[in-house]
């Protein structure tokens, strides 16, 4: 009974820890005062305001447009490198996984340095110019997210029965048929839970965003800013702009709805009953 | 091309690994069309090789495989009219049971003749072909196995043959899809074949083994494949189930009018389904024939061993049509050389029990175990175990005479090439009793990755074994025998008296009998005379070893 109370307790505890600073901040997105603390009174005017704020939508719109990117591309490379490596012999497969490793639990500052290093490097001695621009930046993005997707998709491969490829094969399947027929549909679930990771890993991304980015996307001739980016830049020379309240609401919300619909899609065990034609 | 009616045949085929191992070692042989062909072994003895290599998921290293009289040896398993049902029958989870069985007619193509407005066939240039000799001439070119020669042959055939393809246009044809309508037909009738007729909307993980057991058989026979290949497919089924599938297979068998190859390490399985059996250890064939010619004519005491129960001595013949064993002259119908030193198989329900004294020879009821139709007895006669199944009863410890019919007896060559002990087993030390003596083999050979965790035998999957009792199958080389002049030294583990001595050319190879009555083979260069006492050292790690049961009946 004692084991029981303290291990619901610490379980609120810990919800109570993590939900408290979202519900404050959604409670003063519905005031207009700059300083938080304050309370103006209820109003939408953050919201108004954000959607008028150029630089706000710019960045959500840079944020937005990478994450997308970066996470189709880390999905592909991740998938099909766990595909690959599954089906390579023992020693390959465990050389390739230990590498995999290393992005995962190494510091993303070393990372980020690493990246820029190698940038600088190439620009400097293989364009001749500088060559930072949405193409480092996705690359950064690439490079910490793929790792995760793998991560994601080599459960679903241990799962699978092994022989379920050479059944594709045997069943008239060229290679690449049978990656596609039987392969990816097997292990969507995987691939899936990967992409939306990756989506997430490159939203809230600063460090490696802040140091391999270039000008760009909605930004033109200046550095892409993108959400995280630009809270960082504003709290330097002041409060942070209250229209981000607003925004982090709604950002909050969205995902909460996203959670919940994949939620329900997961649990509701759908069967269509295909309409067979009878002759 | 005289032998017409070969569906597929296999002409020295041998797979190696990368790691240099030698799964299959020159393997050949032939099925014909509409025959029901079982490869039957232990497991690791290249019968799931094979099957692999006629499905086309690996390659021979040497050989060749002709389907028809055309070699297909490289040919991928998707361009094969050969179809398979796989171990744990590999169904595609997110296809109902319908799509899993249209899964291949849903890729099948139908090739249509190409004609020209006046009906006159178009001709072009054969460019798939070209491109399977083009990928077969790169793959010979990287196989390792070949010799110099016999890669130089076979690429100046390719050669000529892409030339012949690139310069000769043949008629074209455009491929087409099967209708809805015949996917459905074809469905449903193979459903029907099955028994699954109401399922077809049912999601494959809410079937029962036997059931999914069935669409996989479905989904390869939809395809109407010339040869279907099936590897263990009733081994995740339980006894009752795995009895009615091998009726309702051999039923289907026959209906279909298909060539099946069958691989299984189940004997009874073979014996009860197979037109032809093809009994496999190490890569080799030991033995092909029909069911009941293998099991009343085993070729060597492997496959005697393999094959049913069965009492295994050794014998000499000392007269024409006249056997020893067991201290006994027996009278029997096979003819070998007089003095030949033999094998010889007495089935266990061959044996009949008669009052003592009134059979040939005495023995001693040691132990009855009630097996249902019969009682399985062990008799023990002089210092040997004889196993005989009748249905009448006796009492443990009774004094019986036995009789042995000389068709009941079938005589051996004996084979030379190893030293096979049957009747090994495992002490609780972990040491191998060979002729009641302890050797301290590697027993963690017997599971897969074994070794030692807490002094307990641990596989790769963390299952614990306990071998003690376990009856086992050891195997010496000849050349791992050692002679030992001094039968008073420690090196002596075993004494023994030279029966027999024979010359080849370069060096002895002699047989050395134990008092009880175990022959051990062994080579030496040196010279040494008939009844000498020698003892022999064999050093354990020479000893190689398989369990006469499944694996699993030691695990705790």
């Amino acid at each position: 009974m004692v084991k029981k109370i303290f291990g619901y307790s610490y379980l609120y505890l810990i919800l109570l820890l993590s939900y408290i600073p979202i519900l404050v901040l959604i409670v003063f997105s519905f005031t207009n005062a700059t300083y938080i603390g304050e309370w103006n009174g209820f109003s939408f005017k953050l919201y108004a305001d954000l959607f008028q704020s150029e630089e706000i939508i710019i960045a959500l719109g840079n944020t937005v447009i990478i994450a997308i990117i970066s996470a189709l591309v880390s999905t592909l490379l991740g998938s099909l490198g766990a595909i690959g490596a599954f089906y390579s012999k023992k020693r390959n497969r465990a050389i390739l996984e230990s590498l995999n490793q290393i992005p995962v639990v190494n510091a993303e500052i070393v990372m980020a340095l690493s990246l820029v290093v190698m940038f600088v490097a190439v620009g400097s001695y293989v364009f001749h110019e500088q060559i930072f621009s949405f193409w480092t930046l996705l690359f950064g993005h690439v490079v910490i997210s793929a790792p995760f997707v793998y991560l994601n998709v080599k459960p679903r491969l241990q799962q699978m029965d092994p022989s379920l490829y050479e059944a594709a094969l045997d069943l008239g399947c060229s290679p690449r048929k049978a990656l596609n027929r039987v392969l990816i549909p097997q292990l969507m679930p995987g691939i899936m839970s990967g992409f939306v990771l990756a989506i997430t890993l490159s939203l809230d991304d600063f460090i490696v965003t802040a140091f391999t980015r270039g000008p760009g996307l909605l930004s033109g001739e200046n550095n892409i800013e993108t959400l995280s980016t630009l809270v960082q830049a504003k709290i330097k020379k002041g409060p942070i702009p209250p229209e981000l309240r607003a925004l982090t609401t709604i950002i909050f919300l969205v995902v909460l709805i996203a959670v919940i619909l994949i939620t329900i899609y997961n649990n509701k065990h759908k069967k269509v009953n295909k309409k067979r034609r009878t002759y | 091309m005289e032998n017409k009616n070969y569906i597929i045949e296999l002409k020295n085929v041998s797979k190696i690994f990368e790691d240099e191992t030698i799964a299959v070692d020159n393997f050949s042989f032939y099925v014909r069309k509409g025959e029901f062909v079982t490869f039957l072994g232990p497991s690791g003895c290249g019968k799931s090789t094979t099957l692999r290599m006629i499905a086309g998921f690996d390659f021979p290293s040497k050989g060749e495989i002709l389907l028809n009289n055309k070699d297909i040896s490289n040919l991928p398993p998707n361009k094969r009219p050969i179809n398979m049902v796989f171990q744990r029958y590999a169904l595609f989870p997110h296809l109902d049971v319908y799509d899993n069985i249209a899964f291949g007619l849903k890729l099948k193509r139908i090739p249509v003749p190409l004609k020209d407005e006046n009906g006159n066939p178009i001709l072009k240039l054969d460019k798939n072909k070209i491109k399977e000799l083009k990928r077969e001439i790169s793959l010979t070119k990287k196989n390792k196995h070949l010799s110099s020669e016999e890669k130089e042959t076979k690429l100046n055939e390719l050669e000529e043959a892409l030339k012949v393809a690139k310069e000769n246009e043949v008629q074209a044809y455009k491929y087409k899809k099967l209708s809805v309508r015949e996917i459905d037909e074809k469905v449903a009738r193979a459903l029907k074949i099955v028994d699954l007729e109401a399922l077809e909307d049912r999601d494959i993980s809410t079937l029962s083994g036997g059931q999914q057991q069935r669409v996989a058989i479905a989904r390869a026979i939809v395809n109407e494949p010339e040869i279907l290949l099936l590897d263990e497919p009733l081994g995740a089924l339980d006894l009752k189930m795995r009895k009615d599938m091998q009726l309702e297979l051999k039923e289907m068998h026959t209906k279909l009018g298909i060539t099946f190859i069958y691989v299984t390490h189940d004997q009874e399985e073979a014996l009860t389904m197979s037109d032809t059996i093809v009994v496999m250890k190490d890569g080799v064939i030991q033995q092909i024939g029909k069911p009941k010619d293998i099991y009343d004519e085993p070729k060597n005491a492997f496959v005697a061993d393999f094959i049913g129960e069965s009492n295994i001595y050794n014998a000499t013949m000392i007269k024409e049509k006249k056997v020893r064993f067991l201290d006994y002259n027996f009278p029997c119908v096979d003819e070998f050389q007089v003095n030949e030193k033999v094998d010889v198989v007495v089935r266990p329900e061959d044996i009949l029990i008669k009052n003592k004294g009134e059979g040939m020879i005495n023995g001693v009821i040691q132990s009855k175990i009630f097996k249902g139709v019969n009682y399985q007895y062990i008799v023990l006669v002089g210092k040997n175990e004889v196993m005989v199944k009748t249905t009448k009863e006796y009492n443990e410890k009774e004094e019986v005479g036995l009789e042995i019919e000389p068709e009941s007896i079938h005589i051996m060559k004996k084979d030379f090439t190893t030293n096979i002990y049957t009747d090994a087993w495992i002490n609780k030390e972990n040491e191998v009793m060979i002729d009641e003596k302890p050797f301290k083999c590697n027993i963690l050979q017997l599971v897969e990755g074994g070794k030692f965790v807490d002094g307990e035998i641990v596989d790769k999957k963390n299952k614990k074994y306990d071998f003690n009792d376990a009856d086992v199958v050891a195997e010496v080389a000849l050349d791992k025998i050692e002679i030992i002049d001094d039968i008073e030294s420690e090196d002596a583990l075993i004494v023994g008296e030279i029966v027999d001595s024979v010359y080849k050319g370069d060096h002895y190879q002699y047989i050395i009998r134990t008092d009880s009555e175990e022959d051990f083979v062994c080579v030496s260069n040196y010279s040494y005379n008939l009844f000498d006492k020698v003892g022999i050292n064999i050093k354990p790690e020479d000893i190689k070893l398989r369990l006469k049961k499944e694996v699993n009946n030691y695990e705790i």
